[in-house]
C-alpha cells in the first residue's frame, strides 16, 4: 500500500467579505497555518486571478489535493473543476465546504464562537480531505438488447418502442399468441373502436421489424447476473405445427374432431333456462384441439393442445396441404443475454366464485364483467339485467383495494347494451361511481339514458327465482327504500388482482412485490422500478390500471431501460468496498441492503454487483466490523470529521450537538433553514451522509466517547426513504445504541433518530433548539474530558 | 465469568450459519440453543475475554463474575467506535467509572 | 447445534491441503510468521491452522497493555543486556543465549511494526516509546489480536479457522504437515507441507486451578484456558526434542481472579506487603535482591508468608492516587478488563484497600520461562521441518509479546531458507487413516458410550497432579515418591483415553484436548524427577532436594520414543556468551 503524503490547499473564497463580517478569517488562516501539510491558505476574493497559480502549484506538486470554503454558484464550481481537471487534477481530489449553511454567519451568534466553529468546521474537511484518493469512473460493458416479459398491450406497446429505437428486443409470452386481456374485450370507450385494431397497429410493426425476436408459449426459466448483463433461459413449449410451413389455412380446423370441453360454468343445471341457455351459448368458444394462436394469431402459426387429442388421432396431419403439423416436435430452451428486463405480466380477473354471495359458477346467468365483452359481440334477447359494482373489491375478504376500471367498464357496457337491446331495464347497484377525468362525460350519458337505474347499495344473497331469473334483494341506501328484483342476467364488475404470472416472475427473480401482491415499486418518483437495478416493470402488473395507462406505462419502462443498453455502463467511483481482512461473513450487508445487490462469492464473502448498487451506504452502516467503506467516503474519513470536532468550544457546560444529515431530505431542510435566516443554534454540527442509514454505530460511539453530549440522525420518514428503508435500519440500530447506553448510565437519549422533510427547515431549528435544552438539562456528557 | 444474553435483543445473527459471537469466541464455546438463541454451551469454562460483548451487534451479550469470586452484581460494559473504546463500569453499590482510550493508530 | 454422530469414518469428509509452509496456531508467533514468510516471498503458500478465530484466538484474545520487552538504545540499554537481565530473572539460568541474542536483535523493529500497523503504543514527551519498568513499554492493545490477524490475512495467508490439531504428518524423521479435524465442520483435515511452524502457545490446565468450583470459575486462570500444550504434545509425539519442561511458570497473580500483577508492581510500583504491614522482598529477600529479585523469589514470597502465618500478602495499592488507580485499572482494562469487573463486584477501592496476591497454578509457557522444543538457531526442532515459535519454543525465558513476534518471524526465516532446499514426498495415506481413526474415535463411540467424559478425565489429571507434582495446594512441593505416584497414575490415564466418548465436536476437542495434556503431563513430571535439587523454588520445590546441585547447571532434555512410548532424559550442556555474574541482571 504506497502511502502518499497528503499535501492540502486550502481557499477560503470570500466574494463580497460576508465571511470577514462574521468571523476573525486571519486567526482562521493562522491558526490553520500552523497544522501540518497545509501548503496553502488564503482568502480569496476573486476566484479568475488565482486559478493559475493554484494550477502551477499542482502541477508542481507542492500540493495534491483542494478544498475550496465558501459559497459559490454552479457557474463558479464549474468553471473551477474544468480549470483544474484541465491542469490534471482528479475531480475527486476535491471538497467543498460551506461554512454558512452550518450557521457562520447566523445574526445574534458571539463572533469570537463563529470564529471557533468555523476553525472547526475547516479542520473537520481537512481531515477527510486527507483521506481522499484519487477516482476513475468505471466502465462496463452492457448488452444492447431487453427482454419484455408479457407480451399483453403493455409489452406490444414497449416492444415497440425500443425497436423503434433500433434495440434490440426478445419479447416473450406463454399463450400461443400476443395481445393479452385486452385482445378479449369487446370494444372500447369512447372511440367505441375494437381494441384490436390497436394491438395490430403494434403488431404490424412487430412484423416489419428485424430488431425483435418473439418467442409464444414460453416461459422464463432463470435469470442470472446484473444489470447491463442478464443471462436468461427460457422454456419454449411445443406447438406441434411448424412456424416455417403453417400458412393459416384452416383445413386442419375441419377435419379435428376435438372439441376442447368448457369449463362447467354452472353447479346447478335446475336453473338452466332459455335465457340462460343462450348466455351459455354465448358464451361458449368451440375452440378445436388445433386452433389458431389466441388470443390474436401473431404468431399466425396453428397450435394443437395435445392433452385433448384422442389417443392415435392424426387426422389433422393427413388434412394440412403444407404439411406443417408436427406432432413430434418437443420443448426446446433458449438462451441469451440481455441488458435489461421489463416485466409486462398484467393482471387476472378476481375469481368471483370467491364471492359466494352472488352465485358465480353456481347459477349459469351470472357472469363477470371480462366475460360480459364477449357476450357484447351477440348478446342474446335480456329482458332485465343487473350489474353489481365492487364485487369482490373495496372489499376486506377480498380484493382490499379500488381497481379503478370497473366503474368506468360498466357503464360502457351499459352503453353498448343499450344500442343493441334498447328495451332492455339496466340497474347497476354501486357503492361509489368513480369515473375520473373525462370519464365523467360517460357518467352522464348514461345515466340520461332510458330505463338504466342506479341503485346506491349492494345486493344480499343472489337467490334463484322463478324460471331460471335470478332474485336480487337490495337497499337503496339513498332513499332508503327496500327494492326486490327477478334478473335475466346478472353481471359482477369484478376486479384486477395481480396475474399467476406476475406471482412466477416475483418468485424466480426475487422482487418485492406490495401487500396486494403488485410489484413494489416507489409510486411517486419512480413507478417503474421494482427495486432491483435493470429489471423495470409496466402495466397493470403494476397495479390497477386502464389500457392508456398501461401504454403510458409501458413508455416510461422503456425509457428507463435505455441507460442499460448502451454499448458500456457508467458506474460512479464511489461504490462500497469491503476490506476483507476484517469481515467475518455475518451476511448482515446483504440482509440489509434494499437493492439486493450482494451475493457471496466462492469464498463466501459478499461480494458487490456495482451495476445495481446504489451507493446508499446501508452496507457501510450496519457492518458490526466497519469492514465496508463508500470510497471517498469511507468510516475512517467521516470518523476523522467526528473526531475533528472540539465539544467544549462553545464553554465546558454548553452542549454540542453532531448532527447526521440525510441528503435527500434532512440536509436540505438545514440548509434551507439558513437561507430563510432562521436562528440556527452554533452549538450544532452536520455531517452530510447519502442515506440515515450510511451511519455506523462506531461513528455514534465515536462521536460520545470524544465527549459530544448529543448525536441526531436526521433522515425520511417511514415510506419516503429513497432507499426504501434506510431510516428504519438506522432506528433500530441507533435504538440498540440508546439502549446500551442505558445500561452504561447515559441517558439514552444523547442518540435520537428524527424524520425531517425537504422543506422542513423550522422543524429543523425547533428540534436542534429543543435538544439543546433537553441536553443542557442532563449536564454535559460523561466522557467529556 | 458466564456471558449473560438478552434473549429478547438476541436476533440469532438472523440465525446465519455461524452467529458473530460463535464466530469469534476463543473457547468454542458460544452457539445458537435450539431457539436460536445466543448462549454458552459452558460458563465454567468461560475465560472473560468479552470477544463476544464486543462483537455482538445488538449489544445483547453482557459478561458477569461467577457469584464464588464476586458480589451481585457489577457491570463493564464496552461501546467500540472505530478507532476508540469506551469501558464504563458500575460496582455493586451503584459506583459508575467511566474508561475512553484510543485502540487503533498512532499516538501522538 | 447438534451434530450427527457419524456410522463410519466413511461418512467423514477428508480434506487434503497441500501447502508450502504450515503454521499451526494462529496467535502472536503465528500471524508474525506468515508475515515474514509472505513477506519474504510473497509467491510462497503459507497456512495457518487454528483452532479457533485468530482475530481474538489464544492468550491475546481481550488484548495487551504491555510489552515487556523494548530496548531503549538512547538511555545505554543494549540486546546483551536484555539477554543477562532475562538470565538473572530465572536465577542465572541455564538459558539458550543464542537464541535470546538473536531475538533481542530483532526486537525493537518488529515493536516498531506493530506500531505501523496501527498498534497505539505510549510515548513520552520525545517521543520515544515510555517506560513503564526497565525493558517495559505501555501499549493500548485491546485490540492487538485483531491487528496482527488483519496482517496475517492482508499478506495473503490462507487462514483455517476452527480447525483442531491432533497430531503431526510425519515422513520418518522430517515433519511434513499435520493432521486435524474441523471442530464446526467435522471434516478430518490434513495438512500436506514442506515446512511446518508449532506456535500454539503455552500449556495450562494441567494443574488444578486455585479457584476451580463445578458451576463457575473453572477457567480463573492467568494463562488462556483454550492454550493446552497441543503444540508439545504432537511434538512429543512425533519424537521432537523437549528442553526444561521443569522449568514452571508461575508468578503472583491477584489472588481469586488469577490476572497480572505485573502492571501493579512494575508499572506503578505497588510492593509486596504483609498482614503485617511489612515490604516482604524488602525484609525477608534483601540477598536475592529484594523488590528486584528473580521471578521465582517474588512467587515464593506470598506463599511463604501465608503459610508462616502472616498472610494475606498483597500489592500495597494504597499509595496511588485516584488519578493513578484509575490509569491502572485502564490500563488492565487492555489486557484483562474483567479484573475491573472484579474489582468492581467487590465495591473495592484499591486506593483504601490493597490488593491481595497469591500464587497461580502451574503452567508450561515457553516464552516466559524456557520450556518448549530445543530449537537451533533457525528455530528448527531435531524433527526435520518442524519449527517452534513463540511459548511453544524453550530455552528462552522472558520472550513475552515482543520477544514471541520475533521468533515467529525468524522461524519463518528458517522455514523459508528450508523450504528452498526440499521437495515434499507423496502422501502417506496409511497414516492418514490411522489418524483419522484416532482423531475420530470419541466421537464415533457417541454419547450413549459407557466410558469416561473428558471432563471427568481433565478433573482427575488436574487433581492428580496438584496434589503430587507441585500444584498449588501443595505449594508447589513435590518429591520423589509423589513424583512416582504422579506419573503411574498418569500412565493409567493415558491407557484410559481409550474410553473417552464425545456428544459433540466441541466434546471431541475436549477430549484430544485431555489427552494433550497428559501427554505433556508425562514429560513434565520426568524432568522434575530428574532434576534432583531445588534451583528455582516454586517452579521446582522439591522437598527431598532442598539445594542447588552444580552438577546440574545444564539443561534437561526429553525424547519419547514412538514405538515403546518410553521417555528418554539426558542432559545438555549450557553455554555462556554474555560474561558476567548470570545471577544479576
Amino acid at each position: 500500500m504506497q502511502k502518499t503524503v497528503p499535501k492540502t490547499g486550502i481557499f477560503i473564497f470570500d466574494q463580497g467579505k460576508r465571511l470577514a463580517r462574521s468571523i476573525d478569517l486571519d486567526a482562521v488562516i493562522q491558526r490553520l497555518a500552523r497544522i501540518k501539510n497545509v501548503i496553502r491558505c488564503e482568502v480569496l476574493t476573486d476566484l479568475a486571478a488565482p486559478l493559475p497559480s493554484i494550477k502551477e502549484d499542482f502541477t508542481s506538486d507542492k500540493f495534491n489535493r483542494i478544498f475550496w470554503v465558501g459559497k459559490f454558484s454552479d457557474y463558479q464550481k464549474k468553471t473551477i473543476q474544468s480549470e483544474l481537471s484541465s491542469a490534471g487534477l482528479n475531480p475527486y481530489m476535491y471538497e467543498w465546504c460551506d461554512l454558512e449553511e452550518q450557521g457562520i454567519g447566523t445574526k445574534g451568534v458571539d463572533s469570537g464562537i463563529q470564529t471557533q466553529k468555523a476553525i472547526i468546521l475547516i479542520q473537520m474537511t481537512l481531515a477527510r480531505t486527507r483521506l481522499l484518493e484519487p477516482l476513475e469512473p468505471l466502465e462496463l460493458p452492457a448488452v444492447d438488447a431487453s427482454l419484455i416479459i408479457g407480451a399483453g398491450v403493455s409489452g406490444l406497446h414497449t416492444a415497440t418502442s425500443l425497436i423503434g429505437l433500433c434495440k434490440k428486443v426478445y419479447l416473450v409470452e406463454k399463450e400461443s399468441g400476443v395481445g393479452g386481456k385486452v385482445a378479449s374485450l369487446h370494444r372500447l370507450y369512447p372511440r367505441i373502436c375494437d381494441p384490436r385494431c390497436g394491438l395490430e397497429f403494434e403488431i404490424q410493426k412487430i412484423r416489419e421489424s428485424d430488431m425483435i425476436e418473439v418467442h409464444t408459449l414460453s416461459r422464463v426459466k432463470s435469470l442470472f447476473g446484473s444489470p447491463g448483463n442478464f443471462d436468461v433461459r427460457i422454456e419454449k413449449q411445443s406447438r406441434y405445427v411448424s412456424e416455417e410451413k403453417c400458412n393459416a389455412c384452416g383445413e386442419c380446423m375441419k377435419v379435428c374432431p376435438a372439441v376442447i370441453p368448457e369449463e362447467q360454468r354452472s353447479r346447478e343445471s335446475a336453473f338452466i333456462n332459455e335465457t340462460s341457455q343462450q348466455v351459455l351459448n354465448s358464451l361458449k368458444s368451440d375452440k378445436k384441439a388445433i386452433h389458431p394462436a389466441v388470443p390474436m394469431t401473431y404468431p399466425s402459426t396453428f397450435v394443437i393442445e395435445r392433452q385433448y387429442c384422442p389417443p392415435d388421432c392424426r387426422e389433422c396431419v393427413k388434412a394440412c396441404p403444407a404439411l406443417a403439423v408436427e406432432l413430434e416436435q418437443t420443448s426446446s430452451e433458449l438462451a441469451f443475454k440481455v441488458g435489461a428486463v421489463i416485466i409486462t405480466t398484467g393482471w387476472d380477473p378476481y375469481q368471483l366464485s370467491k364471492v359466494d354471495e352472488y352465485g358465480y359458477g353456481i347459477y349459469p346467468n351470472v357472469i363477470s364483467n371480462l366475460e360480459m365483452e364477449r357476450l357484447l359481440e351477440d348478446p342474446p334477447v335480456l329482458k332485465e339485467i343487473g350489474f353489481i359494482q365492487c364485487a369482490g373489491s373495496r372489499d376486506e375478504r377480498h380484493l382490499h383495494y379500488c381497481s379503478s376500471v370497473c366503474c368506468s367498464v360498466s357503464l360502457k357496457q351499459v352503453l353498448f347494451l343499450k344500442e343493441k337491446l334498447p328495451d332492455a331495464l339496466c340497474y347497476i347497484f354501486y357503492q361509489d361511481m368513480r369515473t375520473p377525468g373525462f370519464d365523467e362525460e360517460l357518467y352522464q350519458k348514461v345515466k340520461s339514458l332510458n330505463n338504466v337505474i342506479f341503485i346506491r347499495g349492494n345486493p344480499s344473497t343472489v337467490k334463484p327465482g322463478d324460471n331460471g331469473k335470478l332474485r336480487i334483494h337490495a337497499e337503496d341506501t339513498l332513499s332508503g327504500k327496500e327494492i326486490d328484483l327477478s334478473l335475466d342476467l346478472l353481471v359482477l364488475a369484478g376486479g384486477m388482482m395481480p396475474s399467476q404470472g406476475s406471482f412466477e416472475i416475483a418468485q424466480l427473480l426475487n422482487l418485492p412485490q406490495n401487500n396486494f401482491g403488485f410489484f413494489e415499486s416507489h409510486l411517486q418518483c419512480h413507478p417503474e422500478e421494482s427495486q432491483r437495478t435493470g429489471i423495470l416493470v409496466g402495466g397493470a402488473c403494476r397495479g390497477p390500471m386502464n389500457i392508456s395507462q398501461s401504454i403510458e406505462s409501458s413508455h416510461r419502462a422503456a425509457m428507463e431501460v435505455l441507460p442499460f443498453l448502451n454499448r458500456t455502463i457508467l458506474i460512479e467511483p464511489k461504490y462500497p468496498v469491503l476490506d476483507l481482512t476484517k469481515c467475518d461473513k455475518c451476511k448482515r450487508c446483504m440482509e440489509e441492503c434494499p437493492f439486493l445487490s450482494y451475493v457471496f462469492d466462492e469464498n463466501g464473502f459478499p461480494s458487490l454487483d456495482l451495476t445495481k448498487c446504489r451507493q446508499c451506504g446501508n452496507c457501510m452502516g450496519i457492518c458490526p466490523l466497519i469492514a465496508i467503506s463508500l470510497r471517498n467516503n469511507t468510516i475512517k474519513q467521516i470518523a476523522a470529521q467526528v473526531q475533528a470536532i472540539k465539544p467544549s468550544f462553545i464553554s465546558k457546560e454548553e452542549p454540542v450537538i453532531l448532527a447526521f444529515l440525510c441528503e435527500n431530505d434532512a440536509y436540505h431542510a438545514a440548509q434551507s433553514a439558513v437561507e430563510y435566516g432562521l436562528p440556527v443554534p452554533p452549538n450544532v454540527f452536520f455531517i452530510k451522509v447519502p442515506c440515515a442509514g450510511s451511519v455506523n454505530n462506531a461513528l455514534v460511539a465515536d462521536a460520545l466517547a470524544f465527549g459530544i453530549d448529543g448525536v441526531l440522525i436526521a433522515g425520511c420518514k417511514d415510506g419516503q426513504c429513497h432507499y426504501v428503508k434506510g431510516n428504519q435500519l438506522v432506528k433500530t440500530r441507533s435504538g440498540d445504541l440508546s439502549d446500551k447506553l442505558q445500561k452504561m448510565m447515559i441517558d439514552p437519549q444523547r442518540v435520537r433518530f428524527e424524520s425531517l422533510e425537504i422543506r422542513d427547515s423550522k422543524k429543523y431549528v425547533e428540534l436542534v433548539k429543543s435538544y439543546i435544552e433537553e441536553l443542557r438539562a442532563m449536564g454535559p456528557n460523561p466522557f467529556k474530558s | 465469568m458466564p456471558p449473560k444474553i438478552d434473549r429478547e435483543k438476541c436476533d440469532s445473527c438472523k440465525a446465519e450459519k455461524e452467529s458473530l459471537c460463535e464466530q469469534i469466541c476463543p473457547g468454542d464455546l458460544m452457539t445458537l440453543d435450539e431457539d436460536k438463541k445466543a448462549y454458552c454451551r459452558m460458563p465454567r469454562d468461560c475465560w472473560d475475554c468479552m470477544s463476544c460483548v464486543k462483537a455482538c451487534p445488538k449489544g445483547a451479550i453482557e459478561t458477569r463474575i461467577p457469584y464464588q469470586l464476586g458480589y451481585h452484581v457489577a457491570k463493564l460494559i464496552p461501546m467500540m467506535g472505530t478507532n476508540t473504546i469506551t469501558w464504563t463500569c458500575i460496582d455493586i453499590n451503584g459506583k459508575v467509572e467511566r474508561f475512553q482510550y484510543i485502540n487503533r493508530g498512532m499516538l501522538e | 447445534m447438534a451434530e450427527k454422530i457419524p456410522k463410519s469414518l466413511n461418512e467423514i469428509q477428508t480434506e487434503v491441503i497441500e501447502t508450502d509452509l504450515l503454521i499451526i496456531g494462529g496467535g502472536n508467533a503465528g500471524c508474525f510468521a506468515a508475515y515474514e514468510a509472505k513477506t519474504k516471498n510473497p509467491s510462497l503458500r503459507v497456512t495457518i491452522m487454528e483452532k479457533a478465530h485468530i482475530s481474538r484466538s489464544g492468550a491475546t484474545a481481550a488484548g495487551m497493555d504491555a510489552i515487556n520487552t523494548y530496548i531503549r538504545t538512547d538511555k545505554g540499554e543494549t540486546p546483551e543486556k536484555l539477554v543477562k537481565w532475562s538470565r538473572a530473572q530465572v536465577g542465572g539460568g541455564p538459558i539458550r543465549e543464542d537464541l535470546a541474542l538473536s531475538n533481542a536483535e530483532l526486537l525493537n523493529e518488529t515493536v516498531e511494526l506493530l506500531e505501523e500497523w496501527g498498534l497505539p503504543i505510549v510515548k513520552d514527551e520525545d517521543g520515544h516509546y515510555k517506560l513503564r519498568g526497565r525493558w517495559d513499554i505501555s501499549i493500548q492493545g485491546e485490540q492487538l489480536k485483531p491487528i496482527m490477524a488483519e496482517k496475517a490475512m492482508e499478506v495473503g495467508a490462507q487462514v483455517f479457522n476452527r480447525v483442531v490439531a491432533t497430531n503431526l504428518l510425519m515422513d520418518g524423521n522430517r515433519c511434513v504437515g499435520a493432521m486435524g479435524f474441523g471442530v464446526r465442520d467435522g471434516k478430518f483435515y490434513v495438512f500436506h507441507s514442506k515446512a511446518t511452524i508449532v506456535s500454539t502457545g503455552g500449556a495450562c490446565g494441567i494443574y488444578k486451578s486455585p479457584v476451580t468450583d463445578y458451576s463457575g470459575a473453572h477457567h480463573q486462570t492467568w494463562m488462556c484456558p483454550f492454550n493446552v500444550g497441543t503444540g508439545y504434545a504432537i511434538g512429543i509425539r512425533g519424537a521432537a526434542e523437549m528442553t526444561s519442561m521443569e522449568q514452571r511458570w508461575i508468578a503472583i497473580r491477584t489472588k481469586d481472579f488469577c490476572g497480572p500483577v505485573d502492571t501493579i508492581s512494575v508499572a506503578f510500583g505497588c510492593m509486596i506487603t504483609n498482614a503485617k504491614g511489612e515490604r516482604v522482598m524488602e525484609v525477608r529477600y534483601k540477598d536475592v535482591g529484594g523488590d528486584k529479585a528473580a521471578r521465582f523469589y517474588r512467587l515464593n514470597a506470598p506463599m511463604t508468608e501465608w503459610l508462616e502465618g502472616r498472610g494475606p500478602t498483597y500489592v500495597d495499592t494504597t499509595i496511588l492516587s485516584s488519578e493513578e488507580a484509575k490509569d491502572l485499572r485502564e490500563d488492565l482494562l487492555n489486557e484483562r478488563p474483567s479484573f475491573v469487573l472484579f474489582l468492581a463486584s467487590r465495591g473495592h477501592d484499591i486506593t483504601k484497600e490493597p490488593v491481595e496476591i497469591y500464587g497461580s497454578d502451574p503452567y508450561i509457557v515457553g516464552g516466559h520461562t524456557g520450556s518448549g522444543y530445543w530449537v537451533d538457531m533457525k528455530r528448527m526442532t531435531t524433527v526435520l521441518g518442524l519449527f517452534a515459535a513463540g511459548e511453544t519454543a524453550g530455552g528462552n525465558p522472558n520472550k513475552f509479546v515482543g520477544g514471541c513476534a520475533v521468533e515467529g518471524r525468524l522461524s519463518a526465516r528458517g522455514a523459508v531458507d528450508y523450504i528452498e532446499k526440499t521437495t515434499l514426498p507423496p502422501l502417506d495415506t496409511k497414516q492418514v487413516e490411522k489418524e483419522k481413526e484416532r482423531a475420530f474415535a470419541p466421537f464415533m463411540r457417541g454419547p450413549e458410550f459407557d466410558g469416561v467424559n473428558p471432563m471427568e478425565m481433565e478433573e482427575r489429571m488436574q487433581r492428580l497432579m496438584d496434589e503430587y507434582a507441585g500444584g498449588i495446594h501443595q505449594f508447589y512441593r513435590m518429591n520423589e515418591e509423589r513424583l512416582d505416584h504422579a506419573l503411574k497414575n498418569i500412565k493409567m490415564l493415558q491407557d484410559q483415553t481409550k474410553y473417552l466418548y464425545a456428544k459433540d465436536l466441541h466434546s471431541l476437542m475436549s477430549a484430544h484436548e485431555v489427552s494433550d495434556r497428559l501427554d505433556v503431563a508425562e514429560v513434565l513430571v520426568h524432568h522434575l524427577k530428574y532434576r534432583k535439587e531445588t534451583r528455582w523454588p516454586g517452579w521446582q520445590t522439591r522437598m527431598d532436594y532442598p539445594e542447588v546441585d552444580p552438577n546440574l547447571d545444564c539443561f534437561i532434555e526429553s525424547v519419547r520414543d514412538p514405538k515403546t512410548g518410553e521417555i528418554k532424559i539426558f542432559t545438555r550442556p549450557f553455554e555462556q556468551l554474555i560474561p558476567g555474574d548470570r545471577t544479576k541482571a
